[in-house]
């Protein structure tokens, strides 16, 4: 059972079943919703599956088997309390061991934020499995990260040493004011989503991973994770999988002038980059809209 | 402007190290790790004791530092609210004296970091202490 309770308004809207996997040690949440080829949706700081609860319908409806996991350190899984059990690689073993246990072939994966270097770090090693991907708002390259990303206000700043915990822990600023930024109807996602963000991250620990994430985003060529990220670009330069790129209009984190070009760059047969209204965190102003394109784009994919 | 000062261990006598914040990866900008490991000459103290600091509101915090094998020391730390034995902690002036120990440690990194960005990073995210009094 999940070890947080969701508010009511929260859980009319997160009707699903919850599913539990044993990952690398880590207990994960998913939903399992629907059947056909898979559909597998990620999501990344500080969010959960609940980002994806206007694709359920769509897709299951269309033919689709829905698989939201929550990352190991987020939504309704489990939250390591220290630092060092979190790493790249470890959150794309993570995933991997899910979709290996659920035997998953003829994967559709949709990736968001660090969804996206976890995602395509789970179908570059596992490409039998994986028939295409759907790409929003993320990157899978070394350097440079966004020039928002080098800026020590605000980013750098609320994950810095103490601070982050301070910030992002004490005061969850990330799972609420911080997504609350990044979306473009702020009224409606205060009335009917930023409790969801909150609720599932109650205590200051519970919290690590929100400034976790940001402090693996290599900013130099000492990043930890710079090998991994090499490694995506050369992955992602080789790919031939269908893909679709959906990235918000208002989005000024990654700026889709420079990170939709890019991937369309690096995924030269890729759908789009299709434009819809949403900062960051674009499903929550155009769930439907994006649902509706990953149920158009899987058809003509088939 | 901040006044924090590090302090000598004081008496824990009928006292209690309460944890309020904890800091895994204290060199993620190695600048951090320098000015704490300079502030409490943890070159020479090393793990032999913790650090103590008083912040504006005369209460006292140990940080306790945090050693792992094959990284630079100290690798983390906590920070534990020094107070009567059996009282909870009063969690609003805690919160005041780590937004007054925090703006204490950007100053002492200095370069790039200043106060007015972790001021305006404060006011971004409407956290309680950096927020303007009201009128």
């Amino acid at each position: 059972m999940p070890a947080v309770a969701l508010p009511d308004g929260i859980r009319q809207q997160w009707p699903f079943a919850p599913r539990f996997a044993r990952v690398n040690g880590w207990r994960m949440h998913y939903i399992d919703e629907g059947s056909g080829d898979p559909v597998v949706l990620l999501h990344g700081n500080p969010t959960w599956g609940f980002l994806y609860r206007d694709f359920v319908a769509p897709l299951t409806q269309a033919g689709h088997r829905v698989i939201i996991p929550d990352m190991i350190g987020f939504g309704l899984s489990e939250k390591p309390k220290q630092e060092q059990y979190h790493s790249l690689d470890g959150h794309i073993a993570n995933l991997t061991a899910l979709l290996r246990g659920l035997d998953l072939h003829r994967i559709t994966l949709v990736c968001h934020d660090w969804g996206g270097p976890t995602g395509l770090g789970f179908a570059f090693s596992n490409p039998a499995r994986v028939r295409a991907l759907v790409v929003m708002s993320t990157w899978g390259w070394p350097l440079p990260p966004a020039e928002f990303h080098t800026r020590i206000f605000p980013w750098r700043m609320i994950h810095a040493p103490l601070i982050g915990p301070y910030l992002l822990g004490r005061h969850n600023a990330l799972a609420g004011r911080g997504v609350y930024l990044s979306v473009v109807d702020r009224a409606r996602f205060a009335a009917r989503a930023m409790a969801a963000y909150e609720s599932v991250l109650p205590d200051p620990a519970s919290r690590l991973l929100t400034w976790v994430w940001p402090r693996w985003i290599p900013l130099d060529d000492t990043a930890r994770a710079l090998h991994r990220f090499t490694w995506l670009e050369r992955e992602l330069r080789a790919c031939t999988l269908p893909a679709l790129l959906v990235w918000g209009r208002e989005d000024d984190v990654f700026d889709p002038a420079i990170f939709a070009a890019r991937f369309k760059h690096l995924l030269p047969q890729a759908e789009g980059p299709h434009l819809v209204t949403g900062r960051h965190f674009l499903q929550e102003d155009s769930g439907p809209e994006i649902a509706a394109l990953i149920v158009d784009f899987l058809r003509r994919a088939s | 402007m901040t006044s924090v000062s590090v302090i000598a261990p004081p008496s824990l006598e009928g006292q209690r190290l309460a944890f309020v914040l904890a800091e895994d990866r204290l060199g993620h900008y190695a600048e951090f790790r320098e000015f704490v490991t300079r502030a409490f000459d943890l070159d020479r103290i090393g793990l032999a004791r913790p650090g103590f600091l008083r912040a504006p509101s005369g209460g006292i915090y140990a940080l306790v530092f945090i050693g792992r094998s094959g990284e630079a020391f100290p690798s983390g730390v906590e920070i534990h609210a020094v107070v009567p034995a059996l009282e909870p902690l009063d969690e609003a002036h805690v919160d005041g004296d780590l937004w007054a120990i925090l703006q204490w440690v950007v100053t002492g990194v200095g370069r790039d970091w200043t106060v007015e960005a972790l001021q305006a990073t404060g006011r971004l995210f409407r956290i309680p202490p950096a927020m303007p009094e009201p009128a």
